[in-house]
């Protein structure tokens, strides 16, 4: 093959992959750095999170303003939210909006109340409700109940609000939600949009905004802020960050090489020669992700800048030996058999990543793979036809001595480096468990400010803390609710043991079928229930004729249409049901919400005696952080492998244990150093920087192996050490940029390479001296 | 977080309606005798720093073919401590301090709310313990006020002015002596009506 036509060839696979890249369709969720749920109960819960109910709620606060001048936009905005059509519902609070829950209770109350058995309605079953009522009558509750004793003597509907009552709630002031403090409205929205359709939530989020706008104005308060939080809206910002994130790393690092670059070797040709294997490896990786994984995630782009940062090297190296002489010189043999293995060590690395159970890592790992193969490749083989035969660039002349002068007086540093690492061994070993980090939550990118927000207006709003869950799964919609019903008698009776303090089942909002065909069989014919109340009214002082309503209202539920999902639309409780019940693609999903959960062994044990395998209880965050200490187990066992299998190349292309341990011995001080060095002051670890850990090897060994391989025996010790130096640099520069990153997965990663890397090689240098001396 | 909306509806319109039940009031004399006004009544009633009494309450309700009866006691300390206390025939108490209602009943069961957030609530109290403390500004925030009766026999009545408040009580009539409350009647929109009768201890 002639120069002309690889470079011909280079041209055709580069304008393919860049047809491949701008054809890819770029994600932000962040759900692909979360691992994939093993078990059924807890996908569901991950689809919840991403799709379900919970993911569509905006959690509001108004505040910067006088009380009256707060509730007055509150009440606005959620007028205004009511109409807007990117919002399925909005409420503050305020009593007007609350009053269909009350109608909807009201009415339905003999289809909705557990109250409703046949022995309720006969004349002893009445006379004891009677009985209580005049108790009632007598105390402070009086008023209320006389006014709807006549429809409801039984007190369905008391009983009914009793049970949708929990503990603690929004204060009110004016008339509306708000914190305890009195200096902040609280109001609750739900977008019509799904949580992982970004562009609609951004949509929504933005007319909130306007609308916000536009009422605080309008009600004098234009100093007002509005502060919005929720899963959708964290998608927003998460999306916007990330976006922004990528083109400031990547742009940082192309100006901070390109600086490198010119500086030491004041030739724009270089700085272009060398960046042309890095742009078509980028391009190439983007397409191989692209047509891998059927979208290229945006982290992955951010990734592009430690591409950048070691995939000049080749370049630079091309330029400094005599490569472009031709392969007939050994020397430029030794070298790209050295720049071989270094590729080869480094897809060791990238590699394990491939195995990654989240499909985020396996992007990452694919993309550098691609990325640094093609520049190679394009090094190798094209870029020797771009420059004059013979060409070579000149670094800095005063860089050349200085570096070796380091690299001379590196030895001497040798036992202080082993105390050092026996230190940092000592530290490690002395932090133990302490080391990681196992919450699952510390990997989301969510700004900790926007997390204390949510945690604020949550407790302002007075949600209970959903920490306990039962799930069960069933294929249809009654399925779930019988369910329900079945897991809310045990829980009950647990309640009344003191093992939970309270629940919520999507049954209490919407019975079963079954059950309300067995309140509507359990109301008597008007006939026999007129009996049976003049019986019981036998000797008490009430006035029988009054219960008309009661007798009309039993007669109409008998024989009423049984109520639907749909009957509660416009209501908070459509909400609450939609957050309890979801249906999904196997079928239908009950999720029964515990609160004060004091016995979790007693729940599971009632729960395994109702002996339905469709039935969970999830320990949502012992589940989370399993699952992350299941992952980072399989991310040490994966970096384990990596680290083997690197070791084994160098073993097999060195052929000499000696000289492998040689180049592995910097490694691994580099890493105890560096692994000590991110665990100061208490810091832990997560699962990214056991996978940058993993890269420091693979990367970092391009460096160790070059300094063990280039011994500066021959050819010329001043450029070769500036090379392996400016390359060294420029890897960190890549990496480095990484750490500036809001993403956990990028700025671990970069944190732990940017310095592991460069500790590789001033450790080479340092270790050196018995080598070559 | 969605939790908690149906109920609270009517736990509002609950405590307002609660209230209302509480006190209870008239028996009124007129007997116009034109050099007694209402600032004078207020100057009197404004004196009292503290005062405490039992009450008989007959509750007169549609629903029930004969009054229900409660005893008590009352009891006020100036500027803002009001606080009712049910003996039979079920113990129950209701005490407001400053901003604070307190609510407990036999069982023990205790609710605490910030007068603040229900006007409801709110006008009701100040019927009685702005009367109590002689304060006609605070009064007329709430109500219309009008006065009939002489020194000896006086009655204010009392007319609510915001919409929700009238929905529920139609009005308020406080009925004393000098400056002693003798009687609180409640009548209620729906027709129901309380009347307590107050005789202060060690008087």
């Amino acid at each position: 093959m002639t120069g002309r036509t690889r470079v011909v060839l280079w041209i055709v696979f580069l304008a393919a992959c860049a047809a491949v890249a701008s054809q890819a369709h770029f994600t932000t969720d962040l759900s692909a750095f979360l691992p994939r749920s093993p078990t059924p109960s807890q996908r569901i819960l991950v689809d919840q999170l991403r799709a379900g109910v919970v993911s569509q709620v905006i959690l509001i606060g108004v505040q910067g303003a006088p009380q009256d001048k707060l509730a007055q936009v509150s009440n606005a905005l959620v007028e205004r939210l009511a109409q807007a059509p990117e919002f399925a519902y909005a409420s503050n609070g305020a009593q007007e909006r609350m009053e269909a829950d009350g109608k909807f209770l009201l009415r339905n109350r003999y289809l909705l109340s557990p109250g409703v058995t046949a022995e309720r309605f006969t004349a002893s079953g009445l006379r004891t409700a009677l009985q209580d009522d005049l108790d009632l009558l007598a105390s402070s509750m009086g008023t209320l109940v006389s006014g709807l004793l006549p429809r409801d003597p039984t007190g369905e509907f008391l009983r009914l609000l009793e049970t949708f009552q929990l503990a603690g709630g929004p204060e009110r002031r004016e008339g509306v939600w708000f914190s305890g403090d009195g200096t902040r409205a609280v109001l609750i929205a739900q977008t019509r949009a799904k949580g992982f359709d970004i562009d609609a939530q951004e949509h929504a989020l933005q007319r909130l905004r306007e609308l916000f706008g536009d009422v605080s104005k309008e009600h004098g308060a234009p100093a007002a802020q509005l502060i919005a939080v929720g899963p959708g809206v964290f998608a927003v910002g998460t999306r916007a960050a990330i976006k922004k994130d990528v083109s400031r790393i990547s742009a940082l690092a192309v100006v901070l090489v390109s600086c490198l670059l010119l500086i030491v070797y004041r030739s724009p040709r270089v700085l272009l020669l060398t960046l042309l294997p890095v742009v078509t490896g980028a391009i190439a990786g983007i397409a191989a992700v692209s047509l891998a994984f059927g979208s290229v995630h945006g982290i992955t782009l951010g990734f592009g800048a430690t591409l950048l940062g070691e995939g000049v090297d080749y370049a630079i190296y091309l330029f400094t030996s005599a490569a472009s002489k031709g392969v007939s010189d050994p020397a430029v043999g030794r070298l790209w058999r050295t720049l071989r293995l270094g590729v080869l060590t480094s897809v060791c690395g990238f590699g394990v990543m491939l195995l990654s159970d989240f499909s985020g890592l396996a992007q990452l790992g694919l993309f550098s793979i691609v990325g640094l193969v093609i520049a190679f490749a394009v090094t190798r083989l094209v870029l020797p036809q771009l420059v004059p035969a013979g060409y070579r660039a000149q670094p800095l002349i005063m860089l050349g001595p200085s570096l070796l002068k380091l690299v001379e007086a590196a030895p001497r540093l040798r036992y202080p480096l082993i105390v050092l690492v026996l230190l940092c061994a000592g530290w490690l070993v002395s932090r133990g468990g302490n080391l990681w980090d196992d919450r699952l939550e510390n990997l989301s990118p969510v700004a900790e400010a926007d997390k204390q927000w949510y945690a604020r207006l949550q407790s302002d709003l007075g949600a209970p803390d959903a920490r306990y869950l039962v799930v069960a799964a069933e294929s249809t919609q009654q399925g779930a609710l019988d369910a329900a019903e079945q897991i809310g008698q045990a829980l009950e009776t647990l309640q009344s043991s003191g093992a939970v303090a309270g629940f919520e089942s999507p049954a209490r909002i919407l019975p079963s079928d079954r059950a309300q065909r067995r309140r509507q069989a359990a109301l008597p014919d008007t006939g026999v229930l007129q009996r049976n109340l003049a019986e019981a009214a036998r000797g008490l002082p009430f006035r029988v004729e009054q219960f008309q309503p009661f007798l009309d209202d039993t007669a109409s539920a008998k024989v009423a249409p049984l109520l639907r999902g749909a009957d509660l639309d416009g209501t908070g409780l459509k909400v609450r049901l939609d957050s309890l019940l979801a249906e999904r693609q196997e079928g239908w999903l009950a999720m029964l919400s515990l609160r004060g959960v004091r016995d979790a062994d007693a729940v599971a044990a009632a729960l395994h005696r109702l002996d339905r395998s469709s039935i969970h209880l999830l320990d949502l965050k012992r589940e989370a952080d399993d699952l992350y200490r299941g992952y980072r187990h399989q991310a040490l066992i994966f970096a384990l492998i990596g680290v083997a299998a690197i070791a084994a190349l160098l073993l097999v292309s060195l052929h000499s244990p000696r000289r492998t341990w040689d180049v592995l011995a910097p490694l691994v001080a580099s890493l105890l150093v560096t692994t000590a060095a991110l665990t100061i002051g208490g810091r832990q670890l997560s699962m990214f920087h056991l996978v940058g850990m993993l890269l420091v090897v693979g990367v970092g060994s391009n460096y160790t192996l070059f300094f063990e391989r280039q011994s500066f025996a021959g050819g010329d010790p001043q450029r070769t050490v500036t090379a392996l130096a400016v390359c060294n640099v420029s890897t960190a520069i890549g990496f480095g940029m990484l750490a500036l990153a809001r993403a956990p997965v990028l700025s671990a990663i970069g944190t732990t390479v940017a310095l592991g890397a460069f500790l590789s090689l001033a450790f080479s240098a340092i270790l050196a001296g018995r080598l070559h001396r | 977080m969605i939790s908690g909306m149906g109920r609270r509806t009517s736990r509002k319109a609950w405590i307002q309606l609660l209230v209302v039940l509480t006190l209870a009031a008239p028996l009124a004399c007129a007997g116009a005798e034109p050099s007694w006004s209402l600032d004078q009544l207020m100057i009197e009633l404004g004196r009292v720093q503290h005062a405490k009494a039992r009450f008989v309450e007959r509750k007169y309700l549609k629903l029930l073919t004969q009054p229900l009866e409660l005893t008590g006691t009352l009891e006020y300390r100036a500027p803002d401590h009001l606080e009712r206390r049910t003996l039979t025939p079920k113990p129950e108490s209701f005490v407001v301090d400053g901003d604070v209602l307190t609510l407990e009943n036999a069982r023990g069961q205790r609710r605490t709310l910030a007068l603040q957030d229900n006007a409801v609530l709110w006008a009701f109290v100040e019927s009685i313990r702005s009367t109590l403390k002689g304060d006609l500004g605070a009064l007329r925030r709430f109500y219309d006020v009008s006065l009939e009766g002489g020194e000896k026999s006086w009655q204010l009545s009392l007319n609510p002015k915001q919409p929700r408040m009238s929905a529920i009580i139609s009005m308020i009539l406080i009925g004393g002596t000098d400056g002693k409350i003798g009687t609180i009647e409640i009548r209620e929109a729906k027709g129901d009506r309380s009347v307590m009768t107050v005789h202060e201890e060690g008087a």
